[in-house]
């Protein structure tokens, strides 16, 4: 377990560099060598830092530890077989600390940032009927119950495509440079994280990354079900460019059209999946 | 003496606290809630609000929203009892003090954001208090709903013989918590975040969602 969370920030910030690279490769530019996140956060790290003088100084403090705090108990939830529940409570807080990271400084820049995570929120809510919907079909929400059922039913990606999507979705909703990115769109610099730079900057990478490696993780484990450490890395990476294409190909959408598109589209995976539950 | 029929959801019952025939109950996703309720009351107790930067519209101008004195404390009273509540509605073992305690974060919330003196913030607070007072109907309706069919409102005793909540109960409860904790409605009605005080305007948000994490918890566990 601890090696795993020794891993995690380094292979989450990897893939957040190969996700960089890969958009950069499919539009024809060079793009930054794979690597460039985890010297990001290096650097970071040993920057001159201090907290501005408009800020809340607990919170600002604060939301940070809560951060990294939050994604590593998400890694002991999926390593653990915990609840999916519980790991979607933990991407639910997210949104409560880009808010906090936002509000904190005072800065009309993160605030935006922070405001725009918050009406995000009102999209991703439906995701809970999702939820249901694996409860309904697996009988359970442990995911060590869930990979159990996969090795005697077969993949839920097949049975449960709908949620399959919107996991997807949800995972897309936070890679850097996708469609839903409005949190960190460059009209608002850096979004919610414009005013938290040095050692906070680098806390908050590191908790981009280990969230990257969980909901990653998670997606293999909840709609393939187990696989060796290698596969598992390989399914996670495939997961990683198939996202970096989407990221690559569409727009940033307004805030407004990215929570009516994400909206529109869980209601219907949510009529998909109720359909699904008639039939069974 | 008290044992959770299903662990399934939640995870395994970690400990009960009885308040007479008031019984809580933690399991590691209970607690887990009780605990994110709790730091972020800690939060508004011990932070001092940001002085919020604003750019004067045509000109090369800012200024700093500051938050001072009586304000401050009816605020952070606010905000900590939205807190101390959300640790009620996570832990809660009985369906109707659920719903007192999300009507009181839905009180409390309306409390955060009215006592701004600025008329954007104003009116978002009277049409958060419109919905807020429309969504006790449903809420207490399902409360009431699901009394009348099942004789109980214990989240011990609806487990045990689950499903025992009528659908319709439970779609009222969730209308209602949408409604109390106002988070569903941000897109609509965004003018809150004018509002400086960034620790007791992040209580808003903390507590809506919990709440929602809760009640996806009690529909599936009853």
């Amino acid at each position: 377990m601890i090696g795993y969370l020794i891993a995690a920030p380094f292979i989450g910030l990897l893939f957040m560099g190969i996700h960089r690279k890969a958009i950069a490769r499919i539009q024809g530019r060079p793009g930054p060598p794979v690597w460039q996140e985890i010297l990001h956060t290096l650097k970071f790290s040993f920057k001159e830092t201090w907290v501005p003088r408009t800020a809340s100084k607990p919170l600002y403090i604060g939301i940070v530890v809560i951060a990294i705090a939050i994604w590593v108990g998400a890694l002991y939830i999926v390593m653990l077989g915990g609840s999916l529940l519980l790991l979607f409570g933990v991407y639910m807080v997210h949104k409560m600390v880009e808010h906090g990271v936002g509000l904190s400084p005072g800065s009309p820049y993160a605030k935006f940032g922070g405001v725009r995570s918050v009406i995000s929120a009102s999209s991703e809510i439906p995701l809970f009927a999702v939820v249901a919907g694996i409860y309904f079909f697996t009988g359970s929400l442990m995911i060590s119950d869930i990979v159990q059922y996969q090795a005697d039913n077969g993949p839920l990606l097949f049975s449960l495509f709908p949620a399959a999507i919107a996991m997807y979705i949800v995972i897309l909703s936070k890679m850097h440079y996708g469609p839903f990115s409005i949190v960190e769109a460059k009209e608002i610099v850096s979004g919610y994280k414009t005013e938290h730079f040095g050692v906070w900057r680098a806390g908050l990478e590191i908790s981009d990354a280990i969230k990257t490696f969980v909901l990653l993780m998670a997606f293999v484990l909840i709609f393939w079900g187990a696989l060796s450490p290698v596969l598992l890395f390989i399914a996670m990476l495939i997961i990683l460019i198939s996202l970096s294409f989407v990221c690559a190909l569409t727009p940033m959408l307004s805030p407004y059209d990215s929570v009516t598109v994400q909206l529109v589209t869980i209601v219907i995976l949510v009529a998909w999946m109720a359909i699904l539950g008639l039939i069974a | 003496m008290f044992e959770l029929p299903t662990s399934s959801i939640g995870g395994e019952e970690l400990f009960v606290l009885p308040f007479g025939d008031i019984v809580n109950y933690f399991t590691p996703y209970t607690g887990a809630l009780f605990l994110f309720a709790l730091i972020f009351t800690l939060i508004c107790i011990f932070s001092k609000p940001e002085k919020q930067l604003d750019v004067a519209f045509g000109t090369d101008a800012i200024y700093a929203k500051d938050v001072t004195g009586k304000d401050l404390h009816f605020r952070r009273f606010m905000a900590i009892a939205c807190g101390v509540a959300t640790m009620g509605a996570v832990t809660s073992g009985d369906v109707f003090n659920f719903t007192l305690f999300v009507s009181m974060v839905g009180i409390c919330i309306i409390g955060i954001v009215a006592s701004v003196k600025n008329k954007h913030v104003l009116n978002a607070a009277f049409n958060y208090g419109i919905i807020s007072m429309l969504a006790t109907v449903p809420l207490f309706g399902g409360a009431a709903i699901t009394l009348a069919a099942t004789g109980t409102l214990s989240i011990w005793e609806l487990s045990a013989i689950a499903p025992a909540m009528p659908g319709i109960a439970k779609a009222l409860i969730l209308v209602g918590v949408m409604g109390e904790g106002i988070a569903p409605f941000y897109a609509a009605k965004a003018e809150l975040f004018r509002a400086p005080g960034a620790p007791y305007v992040i209580m808003i948000h903390v507590s809506s969602l919990l709440m929602f994490l809760r009640v996806v918890e009690i529909m599936l566990t009853v």
